[in-house]
């Protein structure tokens, strides 16, 4: 019988994982013990609605809901100092729930703090464009959306950035093969030569180990390398591989080894 | 009157030398390969390396133009991706022949280790390649041995006869 | 002569006439040799001067953070090097410290000022590379050949630590592989004595010289909001007049024990941040220093420590793997299975020669990251040309690209 693979999370999976496995957990402190984070946990909780929040790593994480986040991120800009945007995308939670996660990476250059605002979304669901309030997000929110499929409302550009306009798919979502599916294996040789060249050219060689039979013969006999077809016998010559003609080229001087310095104090 | 004599038939005193028209052309054309500069990613570095003071690319009459209308061998260097395939192939059109390719670095020859969605999986599946280069990044010298081999390659030919385009398909 | 059919529909390269407004669109790149790899750009022009910009990037993706989520975390090091592969230790440094971060393991003394010195050394090679670059895109050719050549010692001084010259893969998470070779301070020493003489002959070149002053001075200027507002970090938000440097703002590794200087402007312009790359050269060589003294005081400790002792995590050293079985199955396991971090997420930032450069990482507690994030710096350098370029003229944009030291490998990973 077939060993079972899940359909909605493609990627490697580790092939043994101990039964009685207990993975550790990072540890999560308390907001209170950092007096920084907590002001600011005060001020954004006094406004919106906190889900959850903690430190993990020195960061603060806060979970808001997903309508708030314009307001949040411009809370936490005007009046607490994060000025910027360092970073934000989604993480693909649909296997677990059907939803995706979102992250908002900020740093503090005043406070020398960094926070991460994180919301979830129903899949199909889109977000709140913040373009208006970090130019670095009209990019990123591009990206998310090319990697992810999640539209941004109110963007002034929703298009792919990484991919081709006329990509299909959404290449970070866990159902996404690495290798790519159908479309993506043939797409440079559609595109170019259009789908009867497919034959011509063959499929795409995806097994690092790939080994062409006939090429090994001569890929196996370095330095007594024969034309393809040749029946092997064993006491071949060797084929010496020079980059000149034996008798030397017309006009051009033949590199003599013995002749050359070498240098072998590269400062010198 | 002071007599200038020149021994017309010793060495070096004959200023004329004979050689066949197919010699001469493949010798032109084997010592000023231009290259078209088309250094695609991390491979694009050793290849401006190459160029630069140390590795002296002109040497080998090797200079790199930024115009496909000037190049006579394209040194694709880097990975190349779905999104730019098209691309080369505009390029490798807009190359006068005859032309010539060379793959460097294992990206360009098979995808390298990008085993993934994004990338051409060997540029020999756009373009005829002429000369290999393995190596993650190859060095300079590996690129100039590999001129070389180029430069040998082209002597072998017959300049004369009108060349036969190379195919992929 | 016969040429190879395709499907691309021609275009007649590059322009296209807009009847009404006479607006020119020019197409420039992906393949342009001053645009620092793979970058294309839709210029509108009115006449020379530029109304509205398009970059468009993507060229060069590779599909590195799909990649992450498929290999372990000490497989996934050596794709690291090929993001920003002109400094390539920074990136490995960059992931190793976040997942060392996400363990919660420290580092050995001498690693880290190993680590250290690597760093710099990639942070020297970075900025003579783009000084190079950039003073060939502007003209300067000489400066290309001695900038070059300084490089090229750099190189192998890093040759013969790792045994590469450009993909170093150097750092491993928990250390770093092995010690440095015997010549390797004589030689970087040796370098660096003469750094000094070699920036000035940069600088005696470039400073004064009236073609390269009218393409910098007063060009390319990005105000300080900008600056922040697109998340610009390096030497491109120093020179916009915040002296913000990770290194001395949230230090890692021992540079809170090196003293160095963060130089800074606020000026904005293209000359401004071409003379922080030159400062910043010459800090850099400063931190060196110490770092050569730091570890010549380590040896003399004797501490020979290189990895971090992690049983869970980190394989053994060699010695250990030979000779002790419980050292051996532990080395089969991580190898084979890969390290198993626990559940959690953490973001780390370093400082590139680039900017700020992060790693995000989400573990769900199996050996490959459930999903990792690469906060590439050149990414938002790059976006900042949509609101940069408009009323520059085209020689501009070229400058223009050459001061912002975008690497394609990093923008499009
Ligand atoms: S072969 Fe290696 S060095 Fe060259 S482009 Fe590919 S990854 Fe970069």
């Amino acid at each position: 019988m077939r060993a079972y693979t899940p359909k909605d999370n493609v990627q490697a999976k580790a092939y043994y994982t101990d039964r009685f496995y207990v993975s550790p957990q990072v540890p999560r402190h308390d907001v209170s013990s950092d007096e920084v984070f907590a002001a600011d946990l005060e001020t954004i909780s006094s406004k919106f609605t906190v889900n959850e929040s903690y430190i993990e790593v020195g960061q603060m994480v806060v979970y808001i809901n997903a309508s708030d986040i314009y307001g949040v991120l411009e809370l936490v800009r005007d009046e607490l100092s994060y000025t910027q945007l360092t970073e934000m995308s989604a993480i693909d939670w649909l296997a677990k729930d059907n939803t995706f996660e979102i992250f908002y990476q900020m740093l503090s250059m005043t406070k020398r703090k960094r926070i991460r605002i994180k919301y979830s979304i129903q899949n199909g669901q889109a977000v709140d464009s913040v373009n208006k309030l970090f130019r670095s997000a009209d990019w990123s929110e591009r990206e998310m959306f090319d990697m992810f499929g999640i539209e941004a409302n109110n963007h002034p550009f929703m298009k792919r950035i990484l991919m081709p306009y006329d990509w299909q798919g959404h290449p970070l979502l866990k159902t996404y093969p690495l290798q790519g599916d159908e479309f993506a294996a043939w797409y440079e040789v559609d595109k170019i030569y259009g789908k009867e060249a497919r034959d011509i050219i063959g499929p795409e060689i995806r097994d690092t180990a790939n080994i062409d039979r006939y090429d090994s013969e001569r890929f196996a006999r370095l330095g007594f390398e024969q034309p393809k077809g040749t029946k092997i016998t064993g006491d071949e010559e060797p084929t010496v591989q020079t980059y000149q003609e034996d008798g030397g080229v017309f006009l051009i001087t033949k590199f003599d080894k013995d002749a050359s310095k070498i240098v072998d104090d590269p400062q010198r | 009157m002071a007599q200038h004599k020149v021994n017309y038939t010793q060495d070096g005193g004959l200023p004329v030398a004979l050689t066949s028209i197919d010699k001469i052309v493949n010798w032109g054309r084997s010592n000023s390969l231009w290259a078209l500069t088309y250094g695609l990613a991390c491979c694009g570095i050793e290849m401006m390396a190459s160029g630069a003071s140390r590795f002296d690319f002109d040497r080998f009459g090797t200079i790199f133009r930024a115009s496909p209308r000037q190049a006579d061998v394209m040194i694709v260097a880097g990975t190349l991706t779905k999104k730019h395939a098209e691309f080369i192939k505009r390029l490798y059109d807009q190359m006068t022949e005859p032309r010539w390719v060379i793959s460097m670095g294992s990206c360009a020859n098979t995808g390298g280790m990008f085993n993934t969605y994004a990338t051409v999986q060997g540029c020999d599946r756009i373009i005829p390649v002429d000369l290999y280069l393995p190596g993650c990044a190859p060095r300079p010298e590996t690129l100039q041995y590999g001129v070389m081999l180029l430069q040998k390659k082209i002597r072998a030919n017959h300049a004369s006869k009108a060349q036969k385009a190379k195919r992929l398909m | 002569m016969a040429q190879i059919k395709n499907r691309l529909t021609p275009f007649f390269e590059n322009i296209t006439f807009d009847r009404e407004d006479n607006e020119l669109v020019l197409n420039f790149g992906p393949q342009h040799p001053s645009a620092h790899g793979q970058l294309r750009l839709m210029l509108h022009l009115q006449q020379e001067q530029i109304v509205k910009a398009h970059p468009d990037v993507g060229y060069l993706h590779r599909g590195m953070e799909k990649m992450a989520e498929n290999m372990i975390y000490n497989e996934f090091m050596p794709t690291t090097d090929r993001m920003d592969y002109i400094a390539s230790s920074s990136n490995n440094y960059g992931f190793a410290l976040a997942v060392e971060r996400l363990i919660g393991l420290e580092v050995p003394r001498r690693a880290k000022v190993i680590r250290m010195m690597l760093l710099e050394i990639n942070r020297l090679m970075s900025h003579l590379f783009w000084l190079a670059t950039t003073a060939l895109d502007i003209g300067a050719m000489t400066v290309f050949l001695y900038a070059f050549r300084e490089r090229e010692y750099l190189m192998d001084i890093i040759e013969g630590y790792c045994g590469a010259r450009l993909t170093h893969a150097a750092i491993r998470i928990g250390g770093v592989p092995l010690d440095i070779q015997d010549d390797f301070l004589h030689q970087l020493r040796s370098f660096l004595n003469k750094l000094p003489q070699n920036i000035k002959d940069y600088e005696d070149l470039l400073d004064s010289n009236r073609i390269w002053l009218m393409r910098m001075e007063e060009v390319g200027t990005v105000s300080t909001e900008m600056a922040l507002s697109w998340g610009c970090t390096g030497p491109m938000l120093r020179a916009s007049g915040v002296a913000w440097d990770l290194r001395k703002e949230e230090p890692y590794e021992l540079y809170d024990e090196v003293e160095f200087n963060v130089p800074w402007s606020d000026k904005g312009d293209n000359f401004a941040r071409y003379r922080i790359y030159m400062e910043e050269m010459r800090e850099s060589a400063k931190i060196l220093y110490q770092t050569i003294e730091m570890y010549e005081r380590c040896v003399k400790d004797g501490q020979t420590d290189l990895m971090a002792h992690a049983p869970k995590y980190i394989s053994a050293p060699k010695l250990d793997i030979m000779t002790q079985n419980y050292s051996l199955m532990q080395h089969f396991v991580l190898v084979t299975q890969g390290m198993r971090p626990p559940v959690g997420e953490v973001y780390v930032a370093t400082e590139s020669p680039k900017g700020e450069l992060g790693f995000f990482i989400n573990s769900q507690g199996g050996p490959y990251p459930y999903r990792l994030k690469l906060r590439a710096p050149s990414f938002w350098h790059t976006g900042i040309l949509t609101d940069l370029l408009p009323g520059h003229y085209i020689p501009d944009v070229v400058s223009i690209i050459g001061t912002t030291n975008i690497v394609f490998g990093e923008v499009d990973r």
